[in-house]
């Protein structure tokens, strides 16, 4: 066989330039397959790490219902045990409380609906990047105590309502007596996040100063969670839910918060793989027309073979190698130059400003840092196999199926 | 010993519509160790009456036997399986795989047998240097003579010991002293290796040293002529 296999090598080299076009197409198909796929996780990994870092955590745990409708009637008192139950989870990175609450933010020129979420300042800095997109320029900083009588708003909002750092706004909403409250803040900072949806919806203020004006006391509406491992969110969630022990609270992870999210993600995903399978389907044809080529030039040789007793399987074997040997040597050409080329872009990341706001919207951020998993090279690699072999079963069946006393009279 | 018998063989082309007769009835019996020459003017049946020989075409009427074997009616897997164990060929354009150096030439057929690589190795060398190509063996066909490549053709042939060994026209693009040489190489093969040897030609060389001469014409047998028969030097295969 390793003469059948070296011959199947040896043959491929027999045009060369004709040989190293194929390959170089199929080494294309897979280096655009390896960049974009790289472009589309990151795009991918920075929605979900933003959409985390911004509204969601990786877990939260909520009273049942509140996730469905935020009434104020939904929230709940945390307790010792739950407390108690995050911290035993050396997974947890950090856990804070958090009120949520609709209502409406007013400046002197106009107002707007939004969400109104109550923070504790310095648990926050440790679950989400709140902090780091929270402007420290011209007076603009973050919140100093839960107590404060002071709020964050987007960059968004406080363009649309005219208001910069230390003006006056009012927030309203209900409390818990289903009375409408308002009461006047100062701006102390604003912020911008990746996440355009979240910039136009949320207004923070200290957690403390809201249960104050709502009359909540301690109640919250969630506790945050940040985890050192993604990979393990379902485990994690499985074990809070059974230390926890209370039927009317529900732990949630982001997958179940958004799933939205996961939806896109699939879809994209999917798109991309159509679009590969287009790509490859092309490639299939290159490769069987090449591989077509060569065997009506080896007519005559193919049936000497056969005449001196070469078995049609050994002729089809050859065939399939030689597809498959292109295949390969596209692939590790195609697989090295992506690889390169992801590992390249990850360092400054693909500045896209130019799509910045379709891609605040999407919740990237402008600067895409293309990310590449061993799975991908994997699927590449058995797409290509896949593809060559398809691609080699008609030549090869063509070839094995020549009748040796015709090829001989063949020049 | 019968090494072919062709009883009342038949061969008809079908071209454009008309029935063509290429072989008409053709007797025939070659025994172990001739070496005999088809010979006969263009069209006058030898190369079909070598490929029915060789299973490389089926008759269209009689039976072909080979090495005791009737063949007549073999699949093609059961043709080719034939041809691997009892027959070496020899064409006239030499025909050696363009890819495979002169001594992977040699090995391809040990290859196919399912011999051992170093044992396959070590009998196509010798074979080579028994053929005179000894210190060519790594080259390509396309780096030797038309002479060195049908020394090759010839060392593929029979290094898997075949029982009879085809040759259609093997000098036909060789210059006279390499025909020659050739042939002096093909005849000492048969009478050392007891190898039996079918020749398909026009060439006075080749009929003139052919032992048996079977001279064909319109398809059917015209003359067949024993000139002498050699007795082989050693019966015993060299190894």
């Amino acid at each position: 066989m390793q003469t059948i296999f070296a011959m199947g090598w040896r043959n491929i080299w027999r045009h060369r330039r004709r040989s190293l076009v194929v390959i170089s197409s199929i080494a294309l198909g897979i280096f655009a397959m390896i960049l974009s796929m790289g472009i589309m996780n990151g795009m991918n990994n920075q929605a979900i790490e933003n959409t985390i870092r911004t509204a969601l955590g990786h877990i939260a745990i909520h009273r049942k219902g509140f996730h469905e409708d935020m009434k104020i009637a939904h929230n709940f008192k945390s307790t010792d045990r739950i407390m108690r139950s995050i911290a035993a989870d050396r997974r947890i990175a950090a856990a804070a409380p958090r009120v949520k609450l609709p209502g409406m933010v007013r400046s002197s020129e106009t107002s707007q609906g939004v969400l109104i979420v109550g923070i504790d300042p310095e648990k926050e800095m440790k679950i989400s990047n709140l902090y780091q997109y929270t402007s420290k320029e011209n007076g603009s900083r973050f919140l100093a105590s839960p107590d404060e009588n002071a709020a964050l708003i987007s960059q968004q909002t406080a363009d649309r309502l005219k208001l910069v750092v230390g003006d006056k706004l009012v927030l309203m909403l209900q409390d818990r007596n289903n009375e409408i409250v308002g009461v006047g803040m100062t701006v102390a900072g604003t912020f911008q996040t990746p996440v355009e949806s979240f910039d136009k919806l949320v207004v923070f203020t200290g957690i403390g100063k809201l249960q104050e004006i709502t009359g909540l006391g301690e109640n919250i509406s969630e506790i945050s969670i940040a985890i050192t491992d993604p990979a393990a969110i379902t485990d994690i969630k499985r074990r809070l839910i059974g230390a926890i022990g209370d039927d009317s609270l529900e732990v949630l992870t982001w997958m179940d918060m958004a799933p939205y999210l996961v939806s896109a993600v699939k879809f994209f995903d999917t798109i991309m793989y159509i679009t590969f399978v287009i790509i490859f389907l092309v490639v299939v044809f290159s490769v069987a027309n090449t591989l077509v080529m060569a065997i009506m030039e080896r007519f005559h040789e193919i049936g000497v073979m056969k005449s001196i007793g070469t078995r049609p399987s050994w002729i089809a074997t050859m065939i399939v190698f030689e597809a498959v040997n292109l295949g390969l040597v596209g692939l590790v050409a195609g697989v090295a130059a992506g690889t390169l080329s992801v590992a390249a872009l990850s360092i400054g990341g693909i500045n896209l400003g130019l799509f910045m706001e379709s891609l605040r919207a999407w919740g990237t951020g402008s600067v895409i840092f293309p990310v590449i998993k061993g799975m991908d090279i994997v699927v590449a690699a058995l797409i290509v196999l896949a593809t060559t072999v398809l691609a080699a079963v008609y030549p090869a069946v063509k070839a094995a199926r020549i009748k040796p006393l015709e090829a001989l009279h063949f020049v | 010993m019968n090494i072919i018998e062709l009883q009342s063989i038949t061969k008809t082309y079908d071209t454009n519509g008309l029935t063509v007769p290429a072989v008409r009835g053709v007797d025939l019996v070659v025994e172990k160790g001739e070496f005999s020459a088809l010979a006969g003017p263009s069209g006058s049946g030898k190369t079909t009456l070598l490929n029915l020989i060789g299973g490389l075409d089926n008759p269209s009427g009689g039976t072909v036997s080979v090495g005791g074997e009737n063949i007549t009616g073999y699949s093609p897997r059961q043709l080719s399986d034939l041809r691997l164990r009892k027959i070496g060929f020899i064409f006239q354009a030499y025909n050696l795989i363009p890819v495979l150096s002169a001594i992977e030439n040699v090995e391809y057929i040990l290859l196919l047998q399912g011999m051992e690589k170093t044992e396959r190795r070590r009998r196509s060398a010798a074979m080579l240097a028994e053929v005179g190509l000894e210190g060519l063996t790594d080259r390509r066909p396309h780096q030797l003579s038309g002479g060195q490549q049908q020394r090759v053709a010839v060392a593929r042939a029979i290094v898997s010991e075949p029982d009879i060994v085809l040759a259609d026209e093997p000098t036909a693009n060789l210059d006279q002293k390499t025909g020659a040489a050739l042939l002096d190489l093909m005849h000492e093969l048969n009478r050392t290796k007891g190898i039996t040897f079918l020749f398909s030609t026009h060439d006075g060389m080749v009929m003139e040293r052919a032992e048996r001469l079977i001279s064909l014409r319109d398809g059917v047998v015209e003359h067949d002529r024993v000139k002498r028969r050699a007795k082989p030097r050693s019966a015993k295969r060299k190894r």
